[in-house]
């Protein structure tokens, strides 16, 4: 039985994405004990050449600092220049100091969803476990900023729905529930969730027309090829909502903007008014 | 649960919090703020350039505008003192002229006074010569010798005569 479990485990692993480096090593090597931990970390080791060229793109950019920038230093000033307004746009000029943590997210995001375009190499995004990590440090970041923003008594005022009449005094248990099930486990849920999904789909259609490929030569490959541009732009897309999403939630753990009064309609008992 | 369990490892999540951690902990101190800070400083830099271009402009326009009208009072002064000088001149030659026709007059004036004087001598003189010559004619013609005085007299009377004619 253990052998059947195994080798359901082993299809499972293998039937839904292009093989990468590792799952060939595994296959050639499978007792090998250095490939059976590379095997069982893999998500980890592709995340760490992302990791890589992310600190490649990012430090080399910083490092230059010339007054006329060219090269890797001005796209990556692009970048920062392309997040700070973005960020700035949705929070504010108080925004600018979130654009490190939402700027590194959506890089970070899209240099996982990316590196598993390349050939041999796989997207940690694929897998819950990176997606739900990330989606975690995001609730936390929020919940902490919210705390920082309005001050912990405020804070515990906005986690139990803001009551300012008797009502809203007799509703505390139900939005407490609600808004710690809302802000603790669903953000990091539907975060991850959505990430994950949309990634592994990508990766299971490259798969299944590079299977087509296999069967019937040459006419799916331009299915493939469709399927890769649209991997490469979706895997932006995803990247970008993240960070979107990630930006919303902060807004609303901000004590100044309109969406207060939109989802409490209790703007009179907010503290920044 | 079978799903969570099969795509949610532990170790792996605990491993990618603090990778992504490390990550964003390393790049805000290397990489967002010194870039966020050099964009700043150079937008800064790019602004102040441009307030200093514009207030160099701004002076060189006052300097233009100082110097062209700085010309132009030069300009007006010398017209003026052109005009001036002209007008001097007209002043000096209308007093010279002034001068010498006066000078001229006076000349010709103490010329014709001279010449009256002259005139009176002249008819003095002429008056005393005909009266000698008169006399000496006189003289014959009466044969007698005259006083000077009585001679005098004689032909004093003899002009007056003759001028009465």
């Amino acid at each position: 039985m253990p052998h059947e479990e195994a080798a359901v485990e082993h299809v499972k692993h293998q039937a839904h994405e292009l093989p990468n480096l590792i799952t060939l090593l595994h296959e050639n090597f499978e007792h090998a004990p250095v490939v059976q931990f590379l095997h069982q970390w893999e998500n980890i080791l592709f995340s760490l050449v992302a990791i890589s060229l992310l600190g490649m793109l990012a430090l080399g950019g910083a490092k230059a600092n010339r007054l006329i920038p060219e090269g890797v230093q001005n796209l990556f000033e692009a970048i920062v220049e392309g997040i700070t307004g973005f960020v700035t746009g949705i929070l504010g000029e108080q925004g600018e100091k979130h654009v490190p943590f939402l700027g590194t997210l959506f890089l970070y995001i899209l240099f996982m969803n990316w590196i598993g375009l390349v050939p041999l190499m796989k997207s940690p995004t694929s897998a819950w476990s990176t997606t739900i990590a990330v989606g975690l440090i995001t609730m936390f970041y929020v919940q902490i900023t919210g705390i920082r923003e309005q001050g912990f008594f405020n804070y515990l005022k906005h986690v139990a729905g803001n009551p300012s009449n008797g009502f809203g005094i007799v509703l505390i248990p139900l939005m407490l529930v609600l808004n710690i099930i809302l802000e603790f486990g669903a953000v990091p849920f539907s975060l991850s969730l959505r990430l994950f999904a949309n990634v592994s789909s990508e990766d299971r259609l490259l798969f299944n027309f590079a299977s087509l490929d296999v069967a019937r030569p040459f006419l799916p490959l331009f299915f493939q090829l469709f399927a890769n541009v649209l991997a490469i732009i979706f895997s932006m897309v995803q990247a970008f909502v993240f960070m979107l999403l990630s930006t919303v939630y902060l807004s609303l753990v901000m004590p100044h903007g309109d969406h207060k009064h939109e989802d409490h309609g209790e703007a009179a008992g907010h503290p920044a008014h | 649960m079978d799903f969570f369990k099969q795509n949610i490892v532990p170790g792996e999540v605990l491993i990618q919090l603090v990778a992504f951690l490390v990550v964003f902990f390393t790049l805000k101190k290397l990489a967002w703020k010194p870039v966020l800070t050099a964009l700043e400083d150079r937008r800064k830099r790019i602004q102040d350039e441009f307030a200093h271009l514009e207030k160099t402009r701004q002076e060189l326009e006052a300097l233009r505008a100082d110097y062209a009208s700085k010309l132009q009072k030069i300009e007006d002064e010398a017209r003026l003192k052109i005009q001036q000088t002209i007008e001097e001149g007209r002043r000096i030659a209308k007093d010279i002229q002034d001068r010498a026709r006066s000078e001229a007059q006076e000349t010709f004036e103490k010329s014709k006074e001279h010449l009256s004087v002259e005139v009176a001598k002249a008819r003095v003189t002429l008056k005393q010569e005909i009266a000698a010559l008169a006399l000496q004619v006189a003289e014959k013609v009466i044969g007698e010798k005259m006083t000077e005085e009585l001679h005098q007299h004689k032909a004093i009377q003899i002009i007056e005569e003759l001028e009465k004619l």
